[in-house]
């Protein structure tokens, strides 16, 4: 066995990318801040152990290095989940199989990676490969409708699926959609940070300081719920539950920590943000403009990222929601964030979320696993 | 009583012991604590609590009865230092400090305290 630690700094930057796509979110620390993408290692060794649990699975090797030394490398293979779903299973290899591991390594010196791929040495085959992002779905079906003609924001009766990827991978104006970032939010030069948003100095200092620090400070990665827009662009989805009996709609969040929101639709008037217990979520009443549901939402705390990227905000945050459904796959989201004591101005951005048909939403949920142990 | 009270200290213990949490909002707001002094010997415990309104910074030293109003708060965001006056029975307070550890709850300001003719430093902690 040996230790090939060899540095492609550009060629694999473009697949770390990738790979970096599918699992930005599924992890608990934003990969960025982890795993070190200008970097790919090949290593090869029999595996020790497997942690098949969520949200990231992991694969143990016993690696030889140059010096003859032998070490213990964790594989982060991904989203057990994710796995399942493309027929991986726990067994899919065995205690002592020699595999070959093509990956981007931690940052600093901890012996963990981010398998890009993973190979059983005798046979060559394939195993745990991480999963890919799905391709968008070609057909464009209605746009359902509840019998008296309002909008569904689920799916039909008999029929099952939720909200999955977002379009976006990050909160930006909308009249800066061409800043480039990776798919944790981190701008590709920190120079575009004025056409992200209106920021106020503290906050693009703030904004800034998450920036430079590769977002590890990210609340999200200590299971924080995803308050605000963020919620809608999480890889594990949503759903919105439309209980029209009781005047109101859930959103159930398969990201964060399977958590839950609730928008008033039985008329209520918005509470006063100085009364109200600030939450993640905040407080949320909607009502129905034609075909758009309108969310009208404050009483937030300032204890989470409302976007991927590390956007700052104070409890003044109020944010005004807008969902439509174009047709039966996509749902368009567009938020007015509205925030004085952070942003210059009302702003405001938005995506298209993508309909994952047939399928529930995932079972996830943010816990402590191996990844703490290995980077810190 | 007592295994409640052991079971209190374990939980503070385990509290404790988490990781830092990470500072969100604007990095002034919230309420302080620490001390000023001029040498370690004597040392004057402050309680002070920053609020940012959108457009400035005020403060109030030690709320209470005997609370001191900061009217005005600079910060420059270039260096996280900050530098305000306020008027105290004993004489006029001018402060200059830094935030360190930014990016935590529990940051800390250091920096020097005028109070009358009195110079020394301070130290405060966000709660």
């Amino acid at each position: 066995m040996q230790y090939v630690g060899s540095a492609f700094r550009r060629t694999g930057t473009l697949i770390a990318a990738i790979l970096i796509t599918v699992t930005a979110l599924n992890g608990q620390r934003p990969a960025s801040a982890t795993y070190d993408s200008e970097r790919q290692i090949r290593l090869e060794g029999s595996i020790t152990r497997i942690d098949w649990v969520n949200p990231r699975a992991f694969v143990f090797i016993d690696v030889r290095d140059a010096s003859g030394t032998v070490v213990n490398w964790a594989i982060d293979i991904g989203n057990p989940i994710e796995l399942e779903r493309r027929q991986w299973k726990r067994s899919s290899a065995r205690i002592g199989d020699v595999v070959v591991v093509q990956a981007t390594p931690a940052r600093g010196p901890a012996r963990q990676a981010l398998a890009r791929s993973v190979t059983l040495k005798a046979s060559r085959k394939p195993v745990f490969t991480p999963p890919v992002a799905r391709a968008a779905t070609a057909r464009r079906a209605p746009t359902p409708r509840w019998p008296d003609g309002q909008v569904r924001l689920g799916p039909l009766p008999g029929q099952k699926g939720y909200w999955g990827p977002a379009s976006a991978k990050a909160l930006v104006e909308s009249s800066a959609a061409s800043v480039r970032m990776n798919d944790d939010g981190l701008l590709a030069d920190l120079s575009d940070a004025d056409r992200v948003a209106p920021f106020q100095p503290w906050s693009k200092a703030v904004y800034l300081h998450r920036q430079r620090t590769l977002l590890k400070d990210d609340p999200i990665a200590r299971c924080m719920p995803p308050g605000g827009p963020r919620q809608f662009m999480s890889l594990n989805g949503f759903q919105l539950v439309e209980q029209r009996e009781l005047g109101r709609i859930l959103v159930l969040l398969g990201g964060g920590n399977r958590n839950w929101r609730v928008i008033y639709t039985d008329g209520r008037p918005q509470g006063q943000a100085a009364e109200v217990v600030l939450t993640f979520y905040g407080t949320s009443v909607g009502r129905w403009e034609k075909d758009t549901l309108v969310v009208d939402s404050i009483g937030y705390n300032e204890r989470f990222w409302f976007s991927n990227g590390g956007l700052p905000h104070t409890e003044a945050l109020h944010l005004t929601e807008r969902f439509s459904r174009p047709d039966y796959d996509t749902l368009k989201y567009e938020v007015t964030v509205d925030d004085p004591r952070t942003y210059t101005r009302p702003w405001k951005g938005g995506w298209d979320v993508q309909w994952v048909p047939g399928e529930e939403i995932e079972e996830y949920f943010c816990e402590e696993n191996a990844e703490a142990t290995f980077v810190r | 009583m007592r295994s409640a009270a052991h079971l209190l200290i374990v939980a503070l213990v385990v509290f404790s012991a988490r990781a830092p949490l990470a500072q969100e909002g604007h990095p002034l707001t919230g309420t302080w604590s620490g001390d000023w002094g001029v040498g370690a010997a004597k040392r004057t415990h402050i309680t002070m609590v920053m609020t940012w309104d959108g457009t400035s910074i005020s403060g109030t030293i030690n709320p209470g009865p005997d609370a001191i109003a900061i009217p005005a708060i600079a910060l420059d965001v270039t260096t996280w230092t900050i530098r305000f006056e306020a008027d105290a029975k004993d004489g006029r307070i001018a402060v200059e400090g830094r935030i360190d550890d930014i990016a935590s709850t529990h940051r800390t300001i250091a920096g020097t305290w005028r109070q009358g003719p009195a110079k020394g430093d301070f130290k405060l902690t966000r709660d």
